[in-house]
């Protein structure tokens, strides 16, 4: 990733007028997208609406004229990964006035879906022909955020992006790459270059046993035991050994993996080395249509990408491929930090390193409609929710 | 007639295996996959290997099919010593399962590269039949839903001989939904996928571990 400094120092990278014209889509997109908001949404919804609109808008221009990627995204995922548990806790206490889930919501399927789930759910629905979520397959009154949406939504974005999802869309993972950025120091740099080739095997297993496992069950093994964002959202209630068992492993899991871990490393240890959902969304990486290359005539080894990527999905012998580890969630720091332009963005099917500038744009046009949707409509109601809380009249 | 009755039982055998196989898969598919997963690349490894944990699990069957006629039906449902026997079940898988984790990259190395403790801890192993018999007898005697429904249904009928055929049907019914795992034969053993395998056994195990203890507690605290 650019330092400030380097980045103040580097000339602007296109003019004002050429930048506003590429954000002119992102703009109206943004509108497109608040316009029933803006219909039929309160007031607060109506003021947090705009807000995103600016803020999403205002960083797609800052890309568009720094010509840097990681560093406004990161404002967006950081803004995103924080705001979610306000919007959402508040929602829910609002609602039920706790953040446990009653049984009584698993039962009636009321819970709202979450994308994380969705490998588990692949082998019990094609041999049982059962959905093992307590959420509702086709949108309801009460709960929207349905099995078949969230997954066709996931779907359609993921076959396009591959696991760009992790990095523009996934409201878990901006806590620890906030928690990451507020550490000055990379602590445990040795343990985790020497080691990261096994490290990043570990969400492969874990992606395994939560399949077999939930199969085995009959039960989403994952939300049960292992999510450590239950800590942030919603748990089953504590009512006994079990439950209060769930509830530390959930909190051990999200203070090691999501705080203590990402401070220490400036990683985002939880999705590079913990993540099942991560591990399977890496498969789409496979059949999407960008990817992050290297040119091998410019690259000078300094491993500058390497240290800077943010889930170690870089060693040297695919740098020396040429190419990214099937774990890059395009987040786009290793592109900004090489200092010879060696590692570029890329259009499967075409030749590496000639236009890389029209892959970049052509990616953050799908990212940040992606972002703009499904991050934006999240931050718009975190921010209603605050609006709520001023004390305004 | 008595040929009929034969036929009947196998019949209805064959078909609760058959319906109630994909459970059985997934309820023996945590064992089974990691342990496929570190095999050598290959058809005929695979088959021997599968061959091998169905044979043993067959035996297991063979096993709980004996108990269940010769102690009647009262073991799948009032048997006081069920929790005991569900968490001693597991607390074995669990302890086979590290074993086989542990002794699968010691066993051979799997390729020249010098790429270090990757290579070491991937290594693929020398297929070791113990390790499919162990596993296979373990899952045998594991006290599924559909293996309970049939041992009721063997504990009453009149003969021992009867009993151990009807469960010999049924393990034909279940063993076919076992299949589709020698397509894993065709996967490539990378020394990655042979750590991950030899992860999934660990996490695995800890599971089984859990499961185990916590059957045992529960069972010591309420009797």
């Amino acid at each position: 990733m650019a330092s400030r400094a380097s980045a103040l120092e580097r000339p602007a990278f296109r003019s004002i007028g050429r930048s506003l014209l590429l954000t002119l889509p992102i703009a109206l997109w943004s509108l497109l997208m608040f316009t029933p908001t803006f219909r039929n949404g309160s007031r607060a919804l109506s003021i947090g609406a705009v807000a995103v609109i600016l803020f999403m808008t205002g960083l797609f221009f800052l890309m568009m004229r720094t010509g840097e990627t990681y560093r406004w995204r990161r404002i967006f995922f950081v803004a995103l990964g924080f705001l979610f548990p306000i919007g959402f806790i508040a929602s829910l206490i609002a609602e039920r006035g706790t953040m446990s889930i009653p049984i009584s919501r698993m039962v009636s399927g009321d819970t709202p879906y979450c994308f994380m789930v969705t490998p588990a759910l692949i082998l019990p629905a094609a041999f049982a022909r059962t959905i093992v979520f307590p959420g509702s397959i086709l949108p309801t009154a009460s709960n929207p955020h349905s099995i078949a949406v969230m997954i066709g939504l996931w779907f359609a974005f993921t076959l396009v992006l591959g696991k760009a999802w992790c990095s523009y869309a996934c409201f878990f993972g901006g806590i620890e790459e906030g928690f990451a950025a507020f550490s000055k120091r990379r602590r445990l740099h040795r343990f985790v270059t020497r080691y990261g080739s096994i490290l990043r095997l570990i969400p492969w297993a874990i992606l395994l046993c939560v399949v077999l496992l939930s199969a085995a069950l009959f039960e989403p093994v994952y939300c049960m035991w292992l999510c450590p964002f239950k800590t942030v959202t919603e748990f089953p209630a504590v009512r006994n050994v079990e439950t209060a068992l769930q509830f530390g492993v959930f909190v051990t899991l999200f203070v090691g993996l999501v705080v203590v871990l990402p401070l220490l490393t400036k990683k985002r240890t939880q999705c590079g080395f913990f993540c099942p959902f991560g591990a399977f969304q890496s498969l789409f990486n496979k059949i999407n249509l960008f990817d992050i290359r290297f040119d091998r005539e410019k690259c000078v080894d300094c491993t500058l990408c390497q240290t800077s990527c943010p889930t170690v999905a870089l060693s040297k012998e695919s740098i020396h491929e040429g190419k990214t580890l099937l774990n890059c969630m395009k987040c786009g720091a290793c592109v900004d930090a090489c200092k010879k332009d060696a590692a570029v963005w890329h259009l499967k099917g075409t030749p590496v390193a000639v236009k890389p500038e029209r892959a970049r744009l052509l990616f953050l046009y799908g990212a940040w409609a992606l972002a703009t949707m499904f991050g934006g409509s999240i931050l718009a109601n975190s921010v209603a929710t605050m609006v709520h809380w001023l004390p305004l009249k | 007639m008595a040929a009929l009755s034969l036929a009947a039982s196998a019949s209805e055998a064959l078909v609760l295996g058959l319906t109630t196989g994909p459970v059985c898969m997934a309820s023996c598919g945590p064992v089974v996959l990691p342990w496929m997963l570190v095999q050598p690349k290959g058809m005929w490894s695979h088959s021997r290997q599968l061959f091998l944990f169905l044979a043993a699990r067959l035996a297991g069957y063979m096993v709980f099919a004996a108990a269940a006629w010769l102690v009647g039906a009262a073991i799948p449902r009032e048997w006081s010593g069920r929790s005991w026997a569900y968490g001693g079940i597991d607390l074995l898988l669990a302890l086979a399962l590290l074993v086989y984790a542990a002794g699968w990259p010691r066993s051979r190395r799997a390729s020249s590269e010098p790429s270090l403790s990757l290579v070491e801890i991937g290594a693929a192993p020398r297929p070791r039949p113990s390790g499919a018999l162990a596993l296979g007898f373990l899952t045998g005697i594991n006290l599924c839903p559909p293996f309970l429904v049939a041992g009721v249904r063997a504990a009453q009928l009149a003969h021992l001989s009867g009993a151990l055929f009807f469960f010999l049907c049924f393990f034909a019914g279940t063993a076919i939904w076992f299949l589709p795992f020698l397509s894993l034969g065709f996967l490539k053993r990378t020394p990655a996928v042979v750590t991950v395998a030899r992860m999934v056994a660990v996490l695995l195990a800890c599971w089984y571990g859990f499961s185990g203890v916590s059957l045992l507690i529960e069972r010591t605290l309420h009797g």
